[in-house]
């Protein structure tokens, strides 16, 4: 499970450098993000770009890292793609994620 | 037949298909659907293979999930079938996981955004991505068909 955590002043960029969040992996997956953002307390910006797969245990892993947040921390989603954007869409999880083009 | 003769009757149009039996785990699980994918790819449209693949996914991990307590036997055993037909890809899958809840095959709904729940996603998405679903469940083993159509349903 690695990331790629870059401190740029106003947030932390977070590149995940993993091609598939599944039932495999989503735990390790949710405390080393949840670990990672925990410690530096700042804005997230979560580069999704080299996934290619996520099932609904890594849906369900994304939303426990957002609710382990303080609700004024933002974290935001870049770059999904298009397998990934799909599970959003589809459980409407959309609408309660800042998702952005990149 | 007559072994020495030649069978000469027509070859019917063969489809591609992929057949597997594997335990469940998330990791023989995730390999599959790998294989699936390489399979397919130059076979399917690429939206039809994401959305093959995160149904098979749902499908798959829940048998592995839910597997009842068999420390002697291990995980269940799931044997699967995919074949390209005309309209979509059909799937059957069995395994000798525990009984499907009747729940899960009853029309649902999403559980709400704003609550941020952890789960539940599993079947909504099983249900909204196929066609003509059908389970059933004989001796220990449960059996479980659906299609994925070429054209998007949602």
């Amino acid at each position: 499970m690695q990331f790629i955590v870059e401190d740029v002043d106003s947030h932390l960029h977070i590149s995940v450098n993993e091609p598939r969040i599944d039932a495999a992996i989503a735990t390790q997956f949710k405390d080393k993000l949840r670990e990672i953002v925990n410690r530096n307390r700042k804005p997230v910006h979560l580069d999704m770009a080299r996934v290619e797969f996520m099932d609904s245990s890594g849906l369900g892993a994304m939303i426990a890292v957002r609710k382990g947040l303080p609700e004024s921390l933002p974290l935001v989603l870049l770059a999904l793609t298009p397998n990934v954007e799909r599970v959003f869409r589809l459980t409407r999880m959309d609408s309660v994620f800042d998702i952005r083009a990149a | 037949m007559n072994s020495t003769e030649p069978d000469m009757r027509p070859v019917p149009d063969s489809q591609p298909m992929f057949n597997r039996v594997l335990r469940a785990s998330p990791e023989t699980v995730r390999g599959t659907l790998q294989d699936i994918r390489s399979r397919f790819a130059d076979l399917v449209a690429e939206d039809t293979l994401g959305r093959l693949e995160l149904v098979l996914a749902e499908v798959m991990n829940n048998v592995a999930e839910h597997a009842p307590d068999m420390a002697a036997d291990g995980q269940p055993v799931i044997h699967l079938c995919v074949v390209r037909h005309a309209g979509g890809l059909a799937c059957a899958l069995t395994d000798d996981g525990a009984s499907l809840p009747d729940e899960c095959l009853a029309p649902r709904n999403l559980p709400r955004a704003t609550d941020m729940p952890e789960g539940g996603f599993g079947w909504f998405l099983i249900q909204d991505l196929t066609q003509a679903l059908c389970y059933y469940r004989e001796g220990s083993r449960n059996y479980l068909a659906f299609s994925v159509p070429f054209a998007s349903v949602s």
